[in-house]
């Protein structure tokens, strides 16, 4: 996962601000108490997002406040740890150590950042496989899935994006209310798909350079790299109708006061970001929620 | 009973102007074109059918005469009845019955086994990919149905609902998006939103990407 998915703040209310803030932050803690301090590094909001989808209907809704070591003036409120934010916590684990797997066994050089960083998540993943065994398998065989499509040049756009998308789906699996996990299942398959595709579009031009498979430059037979204007219209029709099919599962369930939130995702949000992304605007960690968190202390 | 202002979200005080604008964003919300071979159908049908009820219920209590409110609530839930496909040809009536029990698996085996890759068979192959999420692939296939015949209205309803995802419901306060430019003035207005954001650059505004 990337860090694309985020609220358009133009919606939110300062409480909605603080409660994803106390999202991310509550994300952050989980991920150091389980895991240590090193795998703090992994966090992104996509998971904080994640962790947002499957928070329990009736969870203890108090935010506590305290230091934070990334941020050592001031305090920040976070959600002590939950059910939701402990499940973000361990899939984000296996997924980013699977991620980086994957980056390793890449031809091509420059793995000196991955390959410290897989040394200081080792550990850290192999308590998250224990912990989700389930999560482990489907995330190990959908990658491979994936890299079976990159190794054939698979010039379908669904194919790969429906392996990472089936992905995130299964992230659903544990919810007990049979109606939420058929909600959140079609919801996540449509974020995986989106994220998958905002991401192939983000690599595009690096990916071209270095001859490495991206799905766009097999479907639209690419010459250069970057997108020709029939691509990108396509392209665009694909994200759009993904994030409107986001939007219909949203509505079929009530997420209580993480509403406003998701709804500034679906409605808005994902599509900034989308064509943040095409037009070559967009910065990853560029935006920050805690940087609105410092923005209110300093008014 | 659930409580049916409860359900439509207004409190009993509301007025019917209230009452009435809060059941159509509700209806327009649920309604069967957002949900046009979804696999949440039934969700949106079941929420549809309580929307209907309580709307009915107010007026019914309020007027006093028992009669129903009729019109867009009948309209709306007769809707979802036609999901059921349209008949087709019959070669094809088992892989359409197929399709509307969501057994997209055997569906995809008896396409495969024909040779005839005619407009329908274009367009129940994209049926199958649309009701797995794989819009690019459906929307190829549409196409192609919508080029050999280009008068089914069937053919063309599927490929728009596809491409023109800015039809869908949006909820009060948010305008139509794109992640591509539109041909309306979103751009325009976007461009504004970004000018803003970077002149103010404070508050609630800058934690975004600006």
């Amino acid at each position: 996962m990337f860090g694309y998915v985020r609220p358009s703040p133009a919606h939110l209310t300062e409480e909605d601000q603080r409660r994803f803030g106390g999202a991310y932050c509550g994300l952050c803690r989980v991920l150091g108490e389980r895991y240590g301090q090193a795998a703090r590094f992994i966090l992104n909001y996509d998971f904080t997002f994640l962790a947002i989808l499957l928070w329990p209907c009736r969870e203890e809704e108090e935010t506590l406040r305290r230091g934070c070591i990334a941020h050592p003036l001031g305090k920040r409120d976070y959600y002590p740890g939950n059910r939701a934010l402990e499940l973000a916590a361990d899939e984000s684990v296996i997924l980013a150590w699977w991620q980086l797997r994957d980056a390793l066994s890449d031809p091509g050089g420059g793995k000196g950042k991955y390959r410290a960083a897989s040394l200081a998540l080792g550990s850290a993943y192999r308590r998250a496989s224990q912990r989700r065994p389930d999560f482990d398998r489907i995330t190990r065989e959908r990658l491979a899935m994936l890299r079976e499509l990159e190794e054939a040049r698979c010039p379908s756009l669904d194919r790969p994006a429906d392996a990472f998308a089936g992905l995130l789906a299964a992230a659903a699996e544990g919810v007990e209310d049979p109606v939420k996990r058929r909600v959140l299942e079609q919801l996540l398959y449509h974020l995986g798909r989106w994220v998958y595709l905002v991401d192939a579009a983000d690599d595009l031009e690096k990916d071209f350079a270095s001859g490495s498979y991206n799905p766009l430059i097999c479907r639209f037979s690419l010459e250069r790299g970057e997108l020709t204007e029939e691509a990108r219209e396509s392209l665009v029709v694909s994200l759009d109708h993904s994030i409107r099919l986001m939007a219909a599962a949203y509505e079929l369930w009530d997420f209580g006061a993480w509403s406003p939130i998701i709804r500034a995702v679906v409605y808005e949000g994902l599509f900034h970001v989308g064509r943040a992304v095409l037009e070559g605007t967009f910065q990853a960690g560029g935006i920050s929620f805690r940087a609105a968190g410092r923005n209110k202390e300093q008014l | 009973m659930t409580d049916p202002y409860e359900v439509l979200n207004v409190s009993s005080a509301a007025t019917d102007e209230e009452v009435k604008k809060a059941y159509r964003d509700l209806a327009r919300k649920y309604h069967p074109d957002n949900y046009h071979d979804n696999p949440l159908a039934d969700l949106a049908q079941e929420k549809m059918k309580e929307i209907n009820a309580a709307y009915d219920a107010i007026q019914k209590e309020r007027s006093g005469r028992g009669t129903s409110s009729g019109g867009y609530a009948q309209q709306s839930y007769g809707g979802y009845q036609y999901q059921q496909r349209e008949a087709g040809s019959p070669a094809f009536l088992q892989v359409r019955m197929a399709i509307n029990r969501n057994d997209l698996g055997m569906a995809e085996q008896l396409l495969d086994r024909m040779d005839d890759h005619n407009g329908e068979w274009n367009f129940l192959k994209g049926t199958i990919c649309y009701r797995r999420g794989w819009v690019d692939e459906a929307r190829r296939y549409y196409q192609t149905a919508c080029q050999m015949e280009p008068g089914s209205a069937e053919y063309r309803q599927a490929l728009n609902f596809v491409e023109n995802s800015g039809a869908g419901y949006r909820p009060e306060g948010y305008e139509t998006f794109s992640t591509g430019c539109g041909g309306d003035n979103v751009c325009g207005r976007l461009a504004c939103f970004y000018l803003m954001c970077n002149l103010c650059g404070c508050g609630g505004m800058r934690f975004f990407w600006c």
